[in-house]
């Protein structure tokens, strides 16, 4: 995982309460921006190997949302819902990012695009709504990594009876 | 300290299933609605210690209950996994695996780009 602090360039005022994900791509940042900005391309990469999106709504401007539904592979939908609070192409981009408009929980992601030789370094800047939520997940993280597999069986056990609750 | 500790635990999800007897009551919920005489009996715990640990679950919104006549039944809640799933999924494991797909993603837009030019 890629912990805050190391190597972070100067430290925010809220760095106690954030996740910073960076990767390097083998493209213009141009390109790199453009997979943002439409849904044809983001349907295509968004979400781990194995999910999919379906768009009920798509606007990318500022203030202008994405109202989808991402589908995991074990078959559990996910509300998901964004709103573009900041557009500088092709440097950067800011949104909120929540289950629905106006989720109390929503937090705020900023993606920089920085130009590296000819490839693009993407950082993403992830803000958590309070220092304790963010702080607990980084010390748990290892515990949590150990039960994974249950939790995981346990997520699909769920799904499976929320799924035959519906039906039944 | 004891509050604060005891605030974290009915508030965080991933306090409430730290708690092996937390666990084993998600689990034997799997397989069904029971009343909390029943998960006592079941898992060989007082039903007050049983009761307190529901609350629990029920707070973090993993379980979820409902009066039938006479008494309440406990059943999972999928909603409070959500969480979990962000986190043991993994919030970074989500968004680097997002990014490996976003760069393969962008290397057949480059690759198109340049036939396109040539």
């Amino acid at each position: 995982m890629s912990e805050t602090g190391q190597g972070a360039p100067a430290q925010s005022a809220t760095a106690d309460r954030e996740i910073v994900i960076s990767r390097v791509i083998d493209a213009p940042r141009e390109l790199v921006f453009e997979a943002f900005t439409e849904v044809r391309h983001l349907s295509r990469w968004w979400g781990p190997e194995g999910f999919t999106t379906t768009t009920r709504a798509f606007e990318f401007r500022v203030g202008g949302e994405w109202d989808f539904v991402m589908h995991g592979p074990d078959g559990t939908d996910y509300q998901e819902w964004i709103r573009w609070t900041e557009i500088v192409p092709p440097e950067g981009i800011a949104l909120l990012h929540g289950e629905y408009r106006g989720d109390p929980n929503a937090f705020e992601s900023v993606l920089a695009f920085a130009p590296d030789g000819v490839a693009t370094r993407i950082e993403m800047r992830t803000v958590f709504p309070t220092k304790e939520l963010r702080d607990e997940a980084v010390e748990k993280y290892h515990a949590i990594e150990g039960g994974r597999q249950t939790l995981g069986n346990l997520a699909t056990y769920v799904t499976e009876i929320v799924r035959k609750g519906v039906e039944g | 300290m004891a509050a604060m500790a005891r605030a974290a635990t009915t508030s965080d999800v991933f306090n409430a299933i730290a708690e092996p007897q937390r666990r084993e009551i998600l689990a034997l919920l799997r397989a069904g609605e029971r009343p909390v005489t029943e998960v006592a009996q079941e898992l060989g715990m007082t039903q007050p210690g049983a009761s307190k640990h529901l609350r629990v679950l029920r707070e973090v919104g993993l379980v979820r209950d409902r009066k039938a006549g006479k008494q309440r039944l406990y059943g999972l809640d999928a909603r409070g996994l959500r969480p979990v799933h962000e986190w043991t999924g993994g919030f970074e494991q989500f968004w680097n695996e997002s990014f490996d797909r976003l760069d393969a993603y962008v290397q057949d837009l480059k690759q198109a780009r340049q036939e396109r030019s040539n």
